[in-house]
């Protein structure tokens, strides 16, 4: 239920949880809400591309230490929930990356058109998302610190080798 | 066979996850070259004066016993595409495998260490197990 107060100062609206927002703090709150669902979906987002499911199966595969033959360290569960939350970030209709799992623990998000065109994210066993890319002559590396959403820098950097706005 | 790797070896590096490769363009994705962290090296076998069949015998030694582990093929990276990116190959014979070096250098952090993996990765050519 919600409740919206008018009054000369900013409209304030008690959400669902409880807490006061503006309004357009509530109106942030409630596409991004809707954006996770859409990007959850089974008929529009990732999950209707399987993503998802491809997440699953590499942390299947790779849960285990030596899984590559190896030396290469098992793939977490908690691992498996970070990417689950930073991949349901991302604006509805992105282009689904490719799945990977690196023997260090993280699995990686790969988007590719060729190899001088990719950029390649990891999201790690310690947190925080780990990148780099190849377009052309540029190089670009970097690592944002906050694993459960993606930054603008990095979908810029995606849009750059796919050719999308995101 | 010499301790001293030269810069025109083949390297092997073999691909035991069908992540690591792309099946569309048969090219070999940075995931294969991301060193564990530790130790922080990267396990290759050199080509020296290996046959054929026994580069696969090497790799296949490597997944046998592995449940559901299967050896899809190899990434061959000429050594000097390795050093270019200043890291080291460093011969490190094992009872197993005399040919057995180790990429070494690797930068501490991780996203650099991926962009070294992409710049291996571009130069790599995958070759496809004949006997997956």
């Amino acid at each position: 239920m919600l409740a919206i107060e008018m009054s000369s100062t900013p409209a304030v609206i008690s959400g669902c949880s409880g807490q006061n927002l503006s309004a357009g703090d509530f109106i942030d709150q409630q596409m991004r809400e809707l954006s996770i669902h859409l990007q959850k979906s089974n008929i529009l987002g990732f999950g209707a591309r399987g993503v998802f499911w491809e997440l699953e199966k590499t942390f299947n595969e790779c849960g285990v230490d030596g899984w590559d033959g190896e030396k290469a360290k098992a793939i977490t569960r908690e691992v498996l929930w970070n990417a689950q939350i930073f991949l349901e970030s991302f604006p509805w209709g992105s282009e689904s990356p490719e799945i990977g799992a690196e023997p260090d623990g993280a699995i990686s998000l790969e988007w590719y058109r060729s190899p001088s065109r990719v950029v390649s994210v990891s999201i790690n066993p310690r947190g925080g998302v780990y990148y780099a890319a190849i377009i052309g002559a540029k190089r670009r590396h970097g690592m944002d610190p906050v694993s459960f959403f993606v930054s603008y820098d990095l979908l810029d950097l995606i849009g750059e080798v796919t050719g999308e706005v995101l | 066979m010499t301790d001293f790797v030269l810069p025109d070896e083949l390297l092997a590096r073999y691909i035991t996850s069908s992540k690591w490769y792309r099946r569309a363009d048969q090219t070999v994705k940075q995931d294969a070259f991301i060193p564990p962290e530790i130790p922080l090296e990267l396990s290759t076998t050199r080509h020296l004066s290996l046959f054929e069949n026994e580069i696969w015998g090497i790799g296949n030694k490597i997944v046998s016993g592995q449940p559901n582990r299967k050896l899809h093929g190899r990434a061959d990276v000429r050594v000097s595409h390795v050093t270019s990116q200043l890291l080291s190959v460093v011969a490190d014979p094992t009872a197993d495998n005399p040919n057995h070096a180790n990429i070494r250098g690797w930068p501490l952090s991780k996203d650099a260490r991926k962009l070294l993996a992409l710049e291996i990765a571009r130069n790599a050519r995958f070759v496809a197990n004949p006997n997956p």
